[in-house]
């Protein structure tokens, strides 16, 4: 912008030695224009920002503090913080199950994915073809969540394809979905298995990013593979680890859809997590006041994550 | 070259995981063959006894397959759209235009990135109920279901989106000030320069947006769930076949909801390995998902 400006100038400047109070005039118009011009330009993106972010965020704030359940506007109740200690209350499921069901399925599915694209992403690079092979690994990212959800449940069944593999190595058929103690980590299972894919991706720019010459002198040196892994691969990997588990955390915490075309929570309270809990309190029950206090508690929680991840990280880079 | 040791060892992990993630695809695909009482028994078989197409006329008989994928459609085609369009204005805007605002502008976007999508489900909702003047509201928003039952419903919460303004604009950044100023000295209006200078230099961004919003609009599904349980005449694709999962007896009807899965993979898988290198640059610039 500045060097438009200049160039502008410079281009403008045989004109205004002559007269210099309209050619001022002139550019504060040209200026007062371009103002004008970008506004337009923005103005859709504004317009949409006001009626479906900053409205909503007050909307929900407000409802987080009221009793309401119908969609008459002028029922809401003020009720203050009721809401959130109702979450915490004696009683309550919010903390345990469904809290801590949140954090076990976001952290089973970063564990997860995050050991399945390392290895994997490290191997590919190794190979030839990368982009087929990456390809590959990608489709059940491109796939809708209720296809994921809907094939592997079939899977998970007594006459599906896991137990058909468990069957033919001689072991028992499990109840994978239906065990309360084995649903959750069934879910996490595909959660992981869908998002290894983008794993993958963002790992292999990071690996792309390691020049040569760090393999060919550790080569010199005699290191075996095992140690060119861990002392140059892994700490030169560090950005792109990073971004992996920051957004898989996040997006761990905050999905359930495929919960709900798997599960829908159970059996029992087994793999509701909160944004399923929030989901069902509001458009079940109507609740919306306890429901838009749960989103709110979950945000924080997601946020409080996501800065803990940021600091550790940031101090080991430091230290290293 | 260095880097390729132990090239078996490579091979054989690779492999297998690419085994674990295509079988359950094929299962997907070898169960949409199979005849009724076929699927779901024991014991478990992966081929179908012969590749019997009569659950793909079932799964089109059972759903309403044109008014789901008309909804599909036009929601998906609104929201790349719109979503394209408002991108590239505002990164324009927000890349090259100098006006005061621009940075509070520029923050406000980056903070949208911030916001879960949870967070909006409840008041997105409570806001078309309350549209004005939509499906029998007042002035005020009260008295009918609002925006609820129309299919605007469907497309109106993603019609901009923060990271495409974002991507648009930290390529726009890079077009060179001097080819635009030319063109204002030759007289083109900001519109003019914007659609005949900046629009087909960022066509390859255009590309990778449009793919990434593409996936995610037709994939969409909770949003999507919401509104047609409110008005079952907007249903896109993924609610229908969960609907039809959901209510009828899973052993008979597998084989068909795998058929009516099949058909709703493949317009994403399609376009996807035609264009796969666009989007994957795409999620490698986002780190998405």
């Amino acid at each position: 912008m500045v060097n438009a400006l200049t160039t502008a100038t410079t281009e403008r400047a045989a004109p205004r030695t002559r007269s210099a109070g309209p050619a001022i005039d002139g550019r504060a118009r040209a200026r007062r224009r371009q103002a004008v011009v970008a506004y337009l330009f923005l103005a859709p993106t504004l317009l949409f920002f006001a009626v479906f972010l900053i409205l909503p965020l007050g909307f929900a704030l407000l409802l987080s503090m009221s009793r309401w359940s119908g969609f008459d506007l002028g029922g809401i109740q003020p009720v203050g913080t009721d809401n959130f200690r109702g979450l915490f209350a004696d009683g309550s499921t919010f903390l345990a199950p469904i809290l801590t069901n949140t954090l076990l399925f976001a952290l089973g599915t970063l564990v997860l994915s995050l050991a399945g694209s390392v290895v994997v992403a490290t191997c590919i690079d190794n190979l030839r073809f990368q982009g087929l092979w990456r390809t590959l690994y990608f489709l059940p990212i491109v796939t809708t969540v209720v296809a994921v959800g809907n094939v592997w449940k079939y899977m998970y069944e007594p006459g599906g394809l896991v137990n058909g593999v468990l069957n033919a190595l001689g072991l028992g058929s499990v109840a994978f979905l239906q065990d309360p103690d084995t649903a959750l980590p069934s879910v996490v299972v595909v959660q992981a298995w869908a998002s290894v894919g983008s794993a993958i991706l963002v790992l292999t720019a990071g690996l792309k990013s390691i020049p040569e010459s760090y393999y060919e002198a550790a080569a010199l040196d005699g290191a075996g593979p095992v140690t060119v892994f861990w002392k140059i691969t892994l700490p030169l990997l560090r950005p792109s680890l990073l971004l992996v588990c920051v957004t898989q955390l996040i997006s761990g915490l905050q999905s359930f859809a495929l919960i709900i075309v798997m599960t829908k929570g159970g059996p029992g309270d087994a793999t509701n997590v909160a944004a399923l809990e929030m989901y069902r309190q509001a458009f079940s029950y109507g609740h919306w006041g306890p429901a838009s206090a749960a989103a709110f508690v979950l945000f924080v929680v997601v946020l409080l994550i996501t800065l803990v991840q940021l600091w550790i990280f940031r101090r080991k880079g430091e230290d290293a | 070259m260095i880097r390729r040791r132990f090239p078996w060892l490579s091979y054989l992990v690779v492999v297998i995981g690419a085994v674990l993630t295509v079988v359950p695809f094929l299962d997907m695909v070898m169960t949409s063959f199979k005849g009724a009482g076929e699927a779901g028994t024991l014991p478990y078989r992966f081929l179908p006894e012969a590749f019997d197409l009569s659950n793909y006329r079932a799964a089109m008989d059972q759903l309403d397959l044109p008014v789901l994928f008309r909804n599909s459609v036009v929601a998906t085609a609104v929201i790349t759209g719109s979503v394209l369009l408002t991108s590239s204005l505002a990164g324009y805007a927000l890349a090259k235009l100098r006006f005061p605002g621009r940075n509070l502008i520029f923050r406000l976007v980056l903070s949208t990135m911030m916001f879960p999508p949870f967070l909006f489900f409840i008041p997105h909702f409570l806001i078309l109920v309350h549209w004005p003047l939509a499906g029998g509201n007042d002035l005020f928003g009260r008295g009918g279901a609002g925006l609820t039952v129309s299919i605007a419903a469907l497309a109106l919460p993603f019609l901009v989106n923060g990271f495409g303004i974002f991507l648009m604009r930290q390529f726009m950044v890079s077009i060179p000030d001097e080819v635009l100023e030319a063109a204002r000295i030759d007289g083109a209006g900001e519109f003019a320069v914007w659609w005949r200078i900046v629009v087909p230099q960022t066509r390859p961004v255009v590309l990778t947006l449009a793919l990434l919003t593409f996936v995610h609009a037709w994939n969409e599904y909770i949003w999507a769930l919401l509104i047609s349980t409110a008005n079952p005449d907007v249903m896109t694709l993924p609610v229908g076949i969960q609907f039809l999962q959901d209510y009828v007896d899973p052993t008979r009807t597998m084989p068909i909801v795998m058929a009516g899965l099949v058909l709703s993979v493949l317009p994403v898988l399609i376009p996807f390995l035609l264009l796969q290198k666009y989007y994957i640059r795409g999620v490698m610039l986002s780190g998405l998902k």
